[in-house]
Protein backbone atom coordinates (compact mmCIF):
# COMPACT_ATOMS: atom_id res chain seq x y z
CA UNK A 1 0.00 0.00 0.00
CA UNK A 2 2.33 2.66 1.06
CA UNK A 3 5.73 1.43 0.31
CA UNK A 4 7.75 4.70 2.30
CA UNK A 5 9.90 3.15 4.39
CA UNK A 6 11.22 6.61 7.26
CA UNK A 7 14.67 6.29 8.02
CA UNK A 8 15.38 9.72 9.33
CA UNK A 9 19.11 8.95 9.69
CA UNK A 10 22.00 11.06 9.03
CA UNK A 11 24.39 10.20 6.05
CA UNK A 12 27.46 10.74 4.59
CA UNK A 13 27.15 12.58 1.31
CA UNK A 14 29.54 12.67 -1.69
CA UNK A 15 28.13 15.47 -3.81
CA UNK A 16 28.53 17.26 -6.83
CA UNK A 17 28.50 20.96 -8.05
CA UNK A 18 28.92 21.79 -11.79
CA UNK A 19 30.45 25.19 -12.99
CA UNK A 20 27.33 25.19 -15.69
CA UNK A 21 23.75 23.27 -16.44
CA UNK A 22 20.66 23.57 -15.81
CA UNK A 23 19.21 24.42 -12.36
CA UNK A 24 17.34 20.86 -12.07
CA UNK A 25 21.16 19.24 -12.00
CA UNK A 26 24.22 22.18 -10.89
CA UNK A 27 24.00 20.24 -7.35
CA UNK A 28 23.65 16.54 -6.86
CA UNK A 29 24.91 14.08 -4.28
CA UNK A 30 26.58 10.98 -5.80
CA UNK A 31 26.94 9.05 -3.40
CA UNK A 32 26.35 8.14 0.21
CA UNK A 33 26.95 5.94 3.10
CA UNK A 34 24.39 3.73 4.76
CA UNK A 35 24.52 1.20 7.06
CA UNK A 36 28.03 0.64 6.72
CA UNK A 37 27.31 0.29 2.43
CA UNK A 38 27.99 2.98 -0.40
CA UNK A 39 25.07 3.63 -2.22
CA UNK A 40 25.73 5.34 -5.60
CA UNK A 41 23.04 7.47 -7.31
CA UNK A 42 22.36 6.65 -10.98
CA UNK A 43 19.44 9.44 -11.35
CA UNK A 44 18.20 12.30 -9.89
CA UNK A 45 14.65 12.47 -10.05
CA UNK A 46 14.27 15.76 -8.84
CA UNK A 47 15.62 18.34 -6.30
CA UNK A 48 13.04 21.00 -4.92
CA UNK A 49 13.26 23.52 -2.01
CA UNK A 50 11.72 23.63 1.15
CA UNK A 51 11.53 25.14 4.95
CA UNK A 52 11.40 23.90 8.16
CA UNK A 53 10.89 27.87 10.07
CA UNK A 54 13.25 29.91 7.82
CA UNK A 55 15.49 27.01 7.82
CA UNK A 56 16.31 26.28 4.24
CA UNK A 57 16.12 22.72 3.05
CA UNK A 58 16.90 21.19 -0.13
CA UNK A 59 15.38 17.92 -0.86
CA UNK A 60 16.89 15.62 -3.69
CA UNK A 61 14.82 12.65 -4.56
CA UNK A 62 17.61 10.17 -5.84
CA UNK A 63 18.08 6.47 -6.94
CA UNK A 64 20.19 4.16 -7.27
CA UNK A 65 18.36 2.19 -10.22
CA UNK A 66 16.74 -0.05 -7.96
CA UNK A 67 15.65 1.64 -4.77
CA UNK A 68 14.57 5.44 -4.46
CA UNK A 69 16.08 7.45 -1.49
CA UNK A 70 14.41 10.60 -0.18
CA UNK A 71 17.73 13.14 1.13
CA UNK A 72 17.68 16.45 2.84
CA UNK A 73 20.53 18.65 3.22
CA UNK A 74 19.70 21.62 5.77
CA UNK A 75 21.76 24.58 4.64
CA UNK A 76 21.93 25.83 7.61
CA UNK A 77 23.20 23.06 9.78
CA UNK A 78 25.12 21.96 6.25
CA UNK A 79 23.64 17.99 7.39
CA UNK A 80 22.71 15.24 4.88
CA UNK A 81 19.74 13.45 6.65
CA UNK A 82 18.19 10.36 4.75
CA UNK A 83 14.71 10.64 5.84
CA UNK A 84 13.42 7.51 3.40
CA UNK A 85 13.30 5.16 1.02
CA UNK A 86 11.29 2.89 -1.08
CA UNK A 87 12.62 -0.08 -1.90
CA UNK A 88 12.20 -1.10 -5.10
CA UNK A 89 11.59 -4.74 -4.88
CA UNK A 90 8.31 -3.72 -2.96
CA UNK A 91 7.07 -1.82 -6.27
CA UNK A 92 8.06 -5.02 -8.53
CA UNK A 93 6.67 -8.02 -6.24
CA UNK B 1 -22.95 31.65 -40.42
CA UNK B 2 -21.70 30.83 -36.89
CA UNK B 3 -19.95 34.48 -36.73
CA UNK B 4 -16.71 32.44 -35.35
CA UNK B 5 -13.98 34.69 -34.22
CA UNK B 6 -11.32 34.48 -36.78
CA UNK B 7 -8.49 35.51 -34.85
CA UNK B 8 -5.66 34.03 -35.14
CA UNK B 9 -4.88 32.50 -31.59
CA UNK B 10 -2.98 34.32 -29.16
CA UNK B 11 -3.78 31.86 -26.07
CA UNK B 12 -1.78 28.99 -24.80
CA UNK B 13 -3.20 26.69 -22.10
CA UNK B 14 -1.00 24.65 -20.07
CA UNK B 15 -1.95 21.75 -17.95
CA UNK B 16 0.15 19.53 -16.02
CA UNK B 17 -2.38 16.36 -15.90
CA UNK B 18 -2.31 14.50 -12.77
CA UNK B 19 0.13 16.80 -11.88
CA UNK B 20 0.61 15.52 -7.90
CA UNK B 21 1.15 11.45 -9.49
CA UNK B 22 3.59 12.99 -11.73
CA UNK B 23 5.47 14.76 -9.61
CA UNK B 24 5.44 11.85 -7.54
CA UNK B 25 6.58 9.67 -10.05
CA UNK B 26 8.92 12.02 -11.49
CA UNK B 27 10.66 12.10 -8.14
CA UNK B 28 10.61 8.57 -7.41
CA UNK B 29 11.59 6.03 -11.01
CA UNK B 30 10.83 3.31 -9.02
CA UNK B 31 7.05 4.29 -9.53
CA UNK B 32 6.83 5.08 -13.27
CA UNK B 33 4.89 3.70 -15.00
CA UNK B 34 3.28 2.35 -11.96
CA UNK B 35 -0.88 2.79 -10.83
CA UNK B 36 -0.65 5.27 -8.00
CA UNK B 37 -2.50 7.46 -6.59
CA UNK B 38 -2.30 10.49 -4.10
CA UNK B 39 -4.21 11.29 -0.78
CA UNK B 40 -4.07 13.90 1.79
CA UNK B 41 -3.48 11.75 4.86
CA UNK B 42 -3.13 8.16 4.49
CA UNK B 43 -5.46 6.26 6.26
CA UNK B 44 -7.62 2.78 5.78
CA UNK B 45 -10.36 4.67 4.19
CA UNK B 46 -8.53 7.80 2.76
CA UNK B 47 -9.60 8.49 -1.22
CA UNK B 48 -7.12 9.37 -3.92
CA UNK B 49 -7.32 13.21 -4.79
CA UNK B 50 -4.60 12.49 -7.97
CA UNK B 51 -4.67 9.39 -9.36
CA UNK B 52 -1.36 8.86 -12.11
CA UNK B 53 -2.17 7.90 -15.51
CA UNK B 54 -1.82 3.96 -15.12
CA UNK B 55 -4.47 3.95 -12.20
CA UNK B 56 -6.98 6.08 -14.37
CA UNK B 57 -6.65 3.36 -16.99
CA UNK B 58 -7.60 0.65 -14.38
CA UNK B 59 -10.71 3.01 -13.62
CA UNK B 60 -8.95 4.29 -10.12
CA UNK B 61 -10.33 8.46 -10.17
CA UNK B 62 -10.32 10.87 -7.87
CA UNK B 63 -12.92 10.08 -4.74
CA UNK B 64 -12.05 6.27 -5.36
CA UNK B 65 -11.20 4.65 -1.57
CA UNK B 66 -8.10 3.11 -1.00
CA UNK B 67 -9.88 -0.43 -0.70
CA UNK B 68 -11.70 0.06 -3.89
CA UNK B 69 -8.48 0.99 -5.30
CA UNK B 70 -6.59 -1.98 -4.28
CA UNK B 71 -9.82 -4.32 -5.02
CA UNK B 72 -9.61 -3.18 -8.55
CA UNK B 73 -5.49 -3.12 -8.64
CA UNK B 74 -3.10 -5.37 -5.66
CA UNK B 75 -0.37 -3.60 -7.27
CA UNK B 76 -1.91 0.21 -6.51
CA UNK B 77 0.42 2.21 -4.30
CA UNK B 78 -0.95 5.23 -2.11
CA UNK B 79 1.29 7.73 -1.23
CA UNK B 80 0.75 11.00 1.24
CA UNK B 81 0.94 14.29 -0.58
CA UNK B 82 4.00 16.29 -0.51
CA UNK B 83 2.98 20.26 -0.69
CA UNK B 84 6.27 21.76 -1.38
CA UNK B 85 7.22 18.96 -4.52
CA UNK B 86 3.94 20.11 -5.86
CA UNK B 87 4.44 24.17 -4.99
CA UNK B 88 8.07 23.56 -6.65
CA UNK B 89 6.49 22.07 -10.08
CA UNK B 90 4.06 24.72 -9.84
CA UNK B 91 6.84 27.51 -9.45
CA UNK B 92 8.77 26.08 -12.20
CA UNK B 93 5.48 25.67 -14.53
CA UNK B 94 4.63 29.86 -13.81
CA UNK B 95 8.72 30.27 -14.42
CA UNK B 96 8.76 29.30 -18.00
CA UNK B 97 5.56 30.35 -18.84
CA UNK B 98 6.52 34.13 -17.60
CA UNK B 99 9.55 33.77 -20.19
CA UNK B 100 6.55 33.98 -22.95
CA UNK B 101 4.74 36.70 -21.96
CA UNK B 102 4.22 38.63 -19.01
CA UNK B 103 0.96 38.32 -19.14
CA UNK B 104 0.34 34.89 -17.60
CA UNK B 105 -2.66 33.80 -15.19
CA UNK B 106 -2.26 30.36 -12.62
CA UNK B 107 -5.88 29.11 -12.97
CA UNK B 108 -4.90 26.38 -10.41
CA UNK B 109 -2.03 24.69 -8.77
CA UNK B 110 -1.47 22.43 -12.18
CA UNK B 111 -2.61 24.98 -14.82
CA UNK B 112 -2.58 28.31 -16.32
CA UNK B 113 -2.44 30.59 -19.06
CA UNK B 114 0.05 32.68 -21.58
CA UNK B 115 -1.21 35.68 -23.09
CA UNK B 116 0.42 36.37 -26.14
CA UNK B 117 -1.82 39.36 -27.25
CA UNK B 118 0.52 42.99 -27.78
CA UNK B 119 4.02 39.98 -27.67
CA UNK B 120 3.66 38.68 -30.82
CA UNK B 121 5.11 41.37 -32.95
CA UNK B 122 8.10 42.14 -30.98
CA UNK B 123 9.20 39.39 -28.85
CA UNK B 124 7.65 35.55 -30.17
CA UNK B 125 7.28 35.92 -33.87
CA UNK B 126 7.05 31.92 -34.31
CA UNK B 127 4.31 30.90 -34.36
CA UNK B 128 2.22 29.21 -31.04
CA UNK B 129 2.61 25.65 -32.11
CA UNK B 130 6.71 25.43 -31.81
CA UNK B 131 6.31 27.69 -28.55
CA UNK B 132 4.17 25.09 -26.95
CA UNK B 133 6.38 22.09 -27.99
CA UNK B 134 9.38 24.57 -26.44
CA UNK B 135 7.46 24.63 -23.60
CA UNK B 136 7.67 21.02 -23.28
CA UNK B 137 10.93 20.05 -23.71
CA UNK B 138 12.20 22.68 -21.05
CA UNK B 139 9.35 21.08 -18.79
CA UNK B 140 11.09 17.83 -19.70
CA UNK B 141 14.73 19.37 -20.04
CA UNK B 142 14.68 21.51 -16.12
CA UNK B 143 12.13 19.68 -13.91
CA UNK B 144 12.74 16.53 -15.42
CA UNK B 145 12.23 13.83 -17.74
CA UNK B 146 8.58 12.42 -16.70
CA UNK B 147 7.26 15.72 -16.83
CA UNK B 148 4.02 15.87 -19.27
CA UNK B 149 2.22 19.29 -20.27
CA UNK B 150 -0.75 19.24 -22.32
CA UNK B 151 -0.87 22.78 -24.33
CA UNK B 152 -3.92 24.16 -25.68
CA UNK B 153 -3.91 26.70 -28.41
CA UNK B 154 -6.87 29.04 -29.35
CA UNK B 155 -8.22 32.33 -29.50
CA UNK B 156 -10.11 32.41 -26.10
CA UNK B 157 -9.07 30.87 -22.89
CA UNK B 158 -11.91 28.61 -22.98
CA UNK B 159 -10.64 26.94 -26.14
CA UNK B 160 -7.84 26.87 -25.17
CA UNK B 161 -8.23 24.63 -21.65
CA UNK B 162 -10.38 22.30 -24.28
CA UNK B 163 -7.68 21.99 -27.01
CA UNK B 164 -5.62 21.50 -23.67
CA UNK B 165 -7.86 18.37 -22.80
CA UNK B 166 -8.35 17.31 -26.22
CA UNK B 167 -5.74 14.52 -25.96
CA UNK B 168 -4.25 13.48 -23.08
CA UNK B 169 -1.99 13.01 -21.78
CA UNK B 170 1.04 14.75 -23.23
CA UNK B 171 -0.97 16.48 -26.06
CA UNK B 172 -0.78 19.76 -28.08
CA UNK B 173 -3.76 21.09 -29.97
CA UNK B 174 -4.94 24.12 -31.88
CA UNK B 175 -8.76 25.01 -32.31
CA UNK B 176 -9.45 28.07 -34.32
CA UNK B 177 -12.20 29.18 -36.66
CA UNK B 178 -10.63 26.28 -39.09
CA UNK B 179 -11.53 23.05 -37.13
CA UNK B 180 -13.97 24.41 -34.43
CA UNK B 181 -17.07 22.77 -35.82
CA UNK B 182 -15.47 19.40 -36.41
CA UNK B 183 -13.84 19.80 -32.87
CA UNK B 184 -17.41 20.62 -31.52
CA UNK B 185 -18.92 17.44 -33.34
CA UNK B 186 -16.87 15.13 -31.89
CA UNK B 187 -17.58 15.66 -28.20
CA UNK B 188 -20.76 15.92 -25.76
CA UNK B 189 -21.88 18.93 -23.92
CA UNK B 190 -20.30 17.58 -20.81
CA UNK B 191 -17.14 17.88 -22.13
CA UNK B 192 -17.25 21.29 -22.57
CA UNK B 193 -15.77 23.01 -19.29
CA UNK B 194 -18.57 24.60 -17.13
CA UNK B 195 -20.90 22.21 -18.25
CA UNK B 196 -21.76 19.99 -15.85
CA UNK B 197 -25.10 17.83 -15.42
CA UNK B 198 -27.26 20.71 -14.12
CA UNK B 199 -26.59 23.15 -17.05
CA UNK B 200 -27.23 19.56 -19.11
CA UNK B 201 -30.19 19.48 -18.04
CA UNK B 202 -31.44 22.94 -18.57
CA UNK B 203 -29.55 22.70 -21.98
CA UNK B 204 -31.45 19.62 -22.80
CA UNK B 205 -34.71 21.08 -21.85
CA UNK B 206 -34.47 24.00 -24.33
CA UNK B 207 -34.04 21.35 -27.06
CA UNK B 208 -30.15 21.31 -27.01
CA UNK B 209 -28.30 18.11 -26.91
CA UNK B 210 -24.91 18.28 -28.15
CA UNK B 211 -22.41 21.25 -29.09
CA UNK B 212 -23.11 22.12 -32.12
CA UNK B 213 -26.84 22.73 -30.73
CA UNK B 214 -25.46 24.60 -28.45
CA UNK B 215 -23.79 26.85 -30.97
CA UNK B 216 -26.30 27.41 -32.90
CA UNK B 217 -28.64 28.67 -30.58
CA UNK B 218 -29.41 32.07 -30.27
CA UNK B 219 -28.11 34.93 -27.80
CA UNK B 220 -31.67 35.30 -27.08
CA UNK B 221 -32.51 31.76 -26.35
CA UNK B 222 -29.37 31.44 -24.48
CA UNK B 223 -29.70 34.46 -22.39
CA UNK B 224 -33.83 34.09 -22.05
CA UNK B 225 -34.51 30.10 -21.87
CA UNK B 226 -31.35 28.29 -20.39
CA UNK B 227 -29.56 30.57 -18.36
CA UNK B 228 -31.75 33.36 -18.04
CA UNK B 229 -29.26 36.04 -17.07
CA UNK B 230 -26.28 37.62 -18.64
CA UNK B 231 -24.32 34.35 -18.46
CA UNK B 232 -26.25 33.13 -21.37
CA UNK B 233 -24.68 36.03 -23.86
CA UNK B 234 -21.00 34.83 -22.03
CA UNK B 235 -21.70 31.33 -23.73
CA UNK B 236 -22.78 32.35 -27.17
CA UNK B 237 -19.57 34.71 -27.38
CA UNK B 238 -17.01 31.74 -25.53
CA UNK B 239 -18.42 29.19 -27.91
CA UNK B 240 -17.46 31.10 -31.26
CA UNK B 241 -13.78 31.95 -29.52
CA UNK B 242 -14.72 35.48 -28.17
CA UNK B 243 -12.54 36.29 -25.34
CA UNK B 244 -15.30 36.55 -22.25
CA UNK B 245 -13.49 34.91 -18.97
CA UNK B 246 -10.30 37.68 -18.72
CA UNK B 247 -11.40 39.01 -16.09
CA UNK B 248 -10.25 40.49 -12.80
CA UNK B 249 -11.81 38.78 -9.25
CA UNK B 250 -12.46 40.15 -6.03
CA UNK B 251 -11.89 38.96 -3.13
CA UNK B 252 -15.35 38.66 -1.47
CA UNK B 253 -15.03 36.33 0.93
CA UNK B 254 -11.97 34.38 3.55
CA UNK B 255 -12.71 31.00 5.33
CA UNK B 256 -12.14 28.32 6.71
CA UNK B 257 -14.19 24.62 6.82
CA UNK B 258 -13.76 21.34 8.08
CA UNK B 259 -15.27 17.97 7.96
CA UNK B 260 -15.13 15.88 11.00
CA UNK B 261 -13.38 12.39 10.86
CA UNK B 262 -15.59 11.44 13.79
CA UNK B 263 -19.23 13.84 13.72
CA UNK B 264 -19.78 14.79 17.49
CA UNK B 265 -21.70 17.66 19.68
CA UNK B 266 -19.27 17.39 22.56
CA UNK B 267 -18.05 21.09 23.16
CA UNK B 268 -14.69 19.86 24.44
CA UNK B 269 -13.82 18.35 20.89
CA UNK B 270 -15.78 21.04 18.65
CA UNK B 271 -14.52 24.31 19.98
CA UNK B 272 -10.70 24.03 20.37
CA UNK B 273 -10.95 23.43 16.04
CA UNK B 274 -13.73 25.98 15.68
CA UNK B 275 -10.68 28.01 17.43
CA UNK B 276 -8.13 26.73 15.37
CA UNK B 277 -10.72 27.51 11.92
CA UNK B 278 -10.94 30.57 13.43
CA UNK B 279 -7.40 31.36 13.55
CA UNK B 280 -6.82 29.81 10.26
CA UNK B 281 -9.26 32.78 8.78
CA UNK B 282 -7.35 35.24 10.62
CA UNK B 283 -4.06 34.58 8.70
CA UNK B 284 -5.25 34.45 5.79
CA UNK B 285 -7.00 37.81 6.93
CA UNK B 286 -4.20 39.60 7.42
CA UNK B 287 -2.08 37.69 4.38
CA UNK B 288 -4.95 39.28 2.22
CA UNK B 289 -4.24 42.49 4.14
CA UNK B 290 -7.90 43.16 4.52
CA UNK B 291 -10.24 43.45 7.33
CA UNK B 292 -13.38 42.11 7.92
CA UNK B 293 -17.12 43.00 8.99
CA UNK B 294 -18.87 40.18 8.18
CA UNK B 295 -19.16 36.76 9.63
CA UNK B 296 -21.18 33.71 8.62
CA UNK B 297 -20.45 30.70 10.99
CA UNK B 298 -22.49 27.50 9.31
CA UNK B 299 -22.67 23.47 10.43
CA UNK B 300 -23.85 20.59 8.70
CA UNK B 301 -24.93 17.61 11.00
CA UNK B 302 -24.88 14.46 10.50
CA UNK B 303 -28.84 13.58 10.15
CA UNK B 304 -28.25 15.86 7.08
CA UNK B 305 -29.80 19.15 7.84
CA UNK B 306 -28.04 22.55 8.10
CA UNK B 307 -27.77 25.61 9.86
CA UNK B 308 -25.80 28.97 9.73
CA UNK B 309 -25.81 32.17 10.98
CA UNK B 310 -24.21 35.34 9.58
CA UNK B 311 -23.73 39.28 11.21
CA UNK B 312 -22.54 42.23 10.26
CA UNK B 313 -20.73 44.37 12.95
CA UNK B 314 -20.25 48.11 13.46
CA UNK B 315 -16.28 47.92 13.17
CA UNK B 316 -13.94 46.25 10.99
CA UNK B 317 -11.49 43.57 12.90
CA UNK B 318 -8.35 41.28 11.74
CA UNK B 319 -6.95 39.68 15.00
CA UNK B 320 -7.78 36.43 15.72
CA UNK B 321 -9.30 36.85 19.05
CA UNK B 322 -11.60 39.40 17.97
CA UNK B 323 -12.73 36.93 14.56
CA UNK B 324 -12.90 33.99 17.21
CA UNK B 325 -14.98 36.13 20.32
CA UNK B 326 -17.76 37.25 17.42
CA UNK B 327 -17.49 33.47 15.55
CA UNK B 328 -18.23 31.79 18.85
CA UNK B 329 -20.69 34.14 20.18
CA UNK B 330 -22.77 33.10 16.99
CA UNK B 331 -21.80 29.72 17.06
CA UNK B 332 -23.35 29.09 20.47
CA UNK B 333 -26.74 29.68 18.79
CA UNK B 334 -26.39 26.48 16.97
CA UNK B 335 -28.86 23.45 18.14
CA UNK B 336 -26.45 21.77 20.72
CA UNK B 337 -27.53 18.86 20.81
CA UNK B 338 -26.79 18.34 17.28
CA UNK B 339 -24.03 15.94 16.13
CA UNK B 340 -22.01 18.25 13.73
CA UNK B 341 -20.76 16.38 10.51
CA UNK B 342 -18.98 19.09 9.26
CA UNK B 343 -18.52 23.11 10.07
CA UNK B 344 -16.86 26.47 9.01
CA UNK B 345 -16.16 30.14 9.26
CA UNK B 346 -16.36 32.71 6.25
CA UNK B 347 -15.55 36.33 6.99
CA UNK B 348 -17.33 38.59 4.54
CA UNK B 349 -17.55 41.96 3.41
CA UNK B 350 -13.87 42.72 3.10
CA UNK B 351 -12.01 45.77 3.08
CA UNK B 352 -8.26 46.90 2.94
CA UNK B 353 -6.56 47.02 6.00
CA UNK B 354 -6.57 49.77 7.56
CA UNK B 355 -4.09 48.80 10.36
CA UNK B 356 -0.69 51.40 9.52
CA UNK B 357 -3.34 53.96 10.87
CA UNK B 358 -2.35 54.10 14.70
CA UNK B 359 -5.67 54.25 16.93
CA UNK B 360 -6.19 56.50 19.60
CA UNK B 361 -7.50 53.62 21.87
CA UNK B 362 -4.55 52.19 23.80
CA UNK B 363 -5.74 48.57 23.64
CA UNK B 364 -6.65 48.66 20.23
CA UNK B 365 -3.01 49.45 19.30
CA UNK B 366 -1.97 46.35 21.36
CA UNK B 367 -4.29 44.05 20.55
CA UNK B 368 -2.48 44.62 16.79
CA UNK B 369 1.17 44.86 18.05
CA UNK B 370 0.24 41.67 19.63
CA UNK B 371 -1.28 39.51 16.46
CA UNK B 372 1.68 41.30 14.60
CA UNK B 373 4.34 40.14 16.90
CA UNK B 374 2.68 36.52 16.93
CA UNK B 375 2.36 36.42 12.78
CA UNK B 376 6.02 37.29 13.00
CA UNK B 377 7.40 34.88 15.17
CA UNK B 378 5.37 31.83 13.22
CA UNK B 379 6.80 33.31 10.30
CA UNK B 380 10.11 33.03 11.55
CA UNK B 381 9.88 29.71 12.69
CA UNK B 382 6.94 27.86 11.24
CA UNK B 383 3.13 27.75 11.03
CA UNK B 384 1.43 27.71 14.58
CA UNK B 385 4.42 28.00 17.02
CA UNK B 386 2.68 30.40 18.93
CA UNK B 387 -0.86 30.09 19.44
CA UNK B 388 -4.27 30.43 21.72
CA UNK B 389 -4.11 27.05 24.44
CA UNK B 390 -7.61 26.46 23.14
CA UNK B 391 -6.97 25.70 19.76
CA UNK B 392 -4.07 23.44 20.75
CA UNK B 393 -6.84 20.31 20.17
CA UNK B 394 -7.09 21.83 16.89
CA UNK B 395 -4.04 22.41 15.65
CA UNK B 396 -3.54 18.89 16.45
CA UNK B 397 -6.78 17.26 14.43
CA UNK B 398 -7.60 19.80 11.91
CA UNK B 399 -5.08 19.25 8.97
CA UNK B 400 -4.18 21.96 6.53
CA UNK B 401 -4.93 20.78 2.61
CA UNK B 402 -3.60 21.86 -0.39
CA UNK B 403 -6.65 23.06 -2.68
CA UNK B 404 -6.77 22.32 -6.55
CA UNK B 405 -8.24 25.53 -6.74
CA UNK B 406 -7.08 29.27 -6.79
CA UNK B 407 -3.80 29.73 -5.89
CA UNK B 408 -4.23 33.29 -3.87
CA UNK B 409 -3.54 31.19 -0.56
CA UNK B 410 -0.74 28.77 -2.11
CA UNK B 411 2.60 29.86 0.27
CA UNK B 412 0.26 30.59 3.49
CA UNK B 413 -1.17 26.76 3.32
CA UNK B 414 1.97 25.22 2.44
CA UNK B 415 3.77 26.78 5.66
CA UNK B 416 0.88 24.80 7.52
CA UNK B 417 0.75 22.14 5.78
Amino acid sequence: MDPIVPINQRVDVVAVYRKRGDIASLCMPYKMRFRGQEVEFTELGLRHPTVAGKRMIHVFDMSDGVNDYRLEFDAEALTWTLVAMIEGDYVRD
Amino acid sequence: MYEINREEPQIIFCDLNSAFAMAEQQARPSLRGRPIGITNRLSRHCCVIAASYEAKSLGIKVGTRLDEALALCPDFVMLESDPPKYHHMYKQLARIMKSYSPNIKMKSIDEGIIDFHGTTEIVNQRPLEEIGFEIKQRMKQEVGGWMKVNIGIAPNRFLAKQAASWHKPDGLDRIDHRNLIEYYRGIELTDLTGIASHYEARLNAAGIFTPIDFLEASSDTLRRIVFRSVVGDDWYQRLRGYEVDDVKTRLGNVGRQWVLKKPSADDNFILPCFQYLCETTGKKLRYQGVDARGILVWAHFRTGESWYVRRMFKTTFFTDTDIYARALYLFNKRPKHMVIQSMGITCYQLTPSARNQISLLDDVNKEEWLTTAIDEINEQYGAFKIFSANALLGTQIVRQKIPFGGTKYFELLLKQA
